[in-house]
């Protein structure tokens, strides 16, 4: 997914080592470390769940692309071949490019096929994986 | 040479006299164009002005002369909207495309991502809100300046001419996978809309925050129409009260009213009575819109050497949000016949 916590992380360093020029001072700087301690705060959430979210989102496509290729063809189950072994965020997320691309596939092919069935379960899907991804702010007082 | 110095040098040469530029500071928020606010003294007075500026890298890619003719389409309408001054599309002594424009002092915008920010004014705000909504959709856009640069599209053909623009912004900056969004513009091709009943002017990114208000219940300045166009008002009104801007309140929509009265006071300004099918698409749109927007900000945030925490938060917690709500709309949809 992205941008990458390290990229988030990286780019929080990178936008406070430089100097402002003199019109980016006061209400722009303040606002801007506003959001860089958001970022800081929404990335704590991220390292706390996101390999879990990842590895559950890859797990239940790849079970989704088993069930579904002997009426779709072999190439779902080719693409939900393997497991995680890397439970790094990179890893994670490269095989997750591969999955979802896969998903996207097959969520076409059933409704082409007006396979409501499994376009229902696929709209399940999103749902559960939107919300494993969820990122949450506290609510914040009004300006 | 600072800012400061380059903009003095601009306006002495636009006004032909000697002009001092006093407190150029920049503005928080404004992530398509650079955003400050300043004071002129020129020829024994003094104006109260602000300056967008092109930035090196934005959330979302712009004309600014289509802003530029939006403020002017508006301002001394009735419209609480800003005058346009100047427009300078080459860059001149800024080096960037720059516009400028008046500055209404006194106001506060509201963050979409503080908690409900109007308190005991919400109502009254929103019947502003959604009445300033409904008085531009009602103008007839061939009578004001935005109709010398921004093409009318076709009755029938407003839905797919936004439906293309912003799956071709996905197309293009998409670093990850979506199958939500992808699966949203799928749905939105299969059943395109009615034909618009009107072409109106489009603010494109009318709502919460992107207006000021004077902490007493009064709109003073409706700002941002760097996404303005020519197309169907129902846009405009999808976007406006899209579950993003309503602090997740399910009773309220933009944190101002119940959804009823303010499509009901939309509907009484503008003189359109609203189409329920062509609204439902509108406003499945709005978050497809929104997704592309995100998506744009998370590659410019890492073509911009990640240097800029807007464009991080939009492309990494808003595309988030986002897909909660678009999964959340796709899930209400009724199953395939």
């Amino acid at each position: 997914m992205t941008p990458t916590v390290p990229e988030i992380l990286m780019g929080n360093f990178l936008s406070m080592i430089e100097p402002p020029p003199p019109e980016a001072m006061g209400e722009f700087l303040q606002g801007r470390v506003a959001v860089i301690g958001m970022l800081s705060m929404l990335c704590a959430q991220e390292a706390e769940s996101g390999i879990a979210a990842r590895v559950w989102e890859n797990g239940a496509i790849r079970d989704l692309l088993t069930r579904y290729a002997p009426t779709y063809g072999p190439t779902f189950a080719t693409a939900a071949a393997g497991q995680d072994t890397d439970f790094t965020l990179t890893a994670l997320d490269a095989a997750n490019a591969a999955l979802r691309r896969a998903l996207i596939t097959l969520h076409i092919a059933a409704e082409q096929a007006r396979d409501a069935a499994l376009d229902d379960e696929i709209r399940q899907l999103f749902v559960k994986m939107a919300q494993a991804r969820r990122l949450d702010l506290p609510a914040l007082p009004a300006g | 040479m600072t800012l400061s110095d380059r903009l003095e040098a601009y306006l002495t040469r636009l006004w032909g006299e000697p002009a001092r530029v006093i407190d150029l500071s920049r503005i928080p928020g404004g992530a398509s164009r650079e955003t400050y606010r300043f004071d002129v003294e020129v020829g024994g007075g003094r104006k109260a002005l602000i300056l967008r500026r092109d930035p090196a890298g934005s959330l979302i890619d712009t004309d600014r002369r289509l802003e530029f003719l939006a403020f002017r389409s508006f301002h001394g309408t009735g419209l609480p909207v800003p005058e346009a001054v100047a427009l300078e599309e080459e860059g001149a002594e800024l080096e960037r495309p720059f516009f400028i424009m008046g500055r209404i002092d006194g106001g506060k915008a509201a963050s979409p991502f503080s908690t409900p920010p109007y308190g005991e004014h919400a109502a009254r705000i929103g019947q502003q809100f959604f009445s300033h909504l409904g008085t531009i959709a009602a103008a007839d856009p061939a009578s004001l300046p935005i109709a010398q640069v921004a093409q009318a599209p076709a009755l029938d053909a407003c839905w797919k001419r936004e439906l293309d623009y912003w799956e071709g912004v996905i197309e293009a900056d998409e670093l990850h996978p979506q199958p939500i969004v992808r699966a949203a513009i799928r749905r939105l091709r299969a059943s395109p809309p009615p034909p618009a009943r009107r072409i109106s002017v489009v603010h494109g990114d009318y709502r919460t925050g992107n207006f000021l208000h004077d902490g007493e219940g009064r709109i003073i300045a409706l700002l941002d129409w760097e996404m303005a166009h020519l197309g169907d008002p129902l846009e405009d009104l999808g976007w406006a009260i899209a579950p993003l801007w309503s602090y997740g309140e399910t009773d309220r929509v933009s944190g101002m009213l119940p959804r009823a009265e303010a499509i009901a006071i939309w509907e009484r300004v503008s003189g359109q009575t609203l189409d329920a099918a062509a609204f439902a698409w509108w406003e499945l749109f709005a978050s497809v819109k929104g997704q592309a927007i995100w998506t744009s900000a998370a590659k410019e945030f890492r073509d911009g050497g990640l240097k800029d925490p807007v464009l991080a938060i939009s492309g990494w917690y808003t595309a988030r949000r986002e897909d909660l709500i678009l999964a959340d709309k796709l899930a209400a949809l009724e199953s395939l016949a």
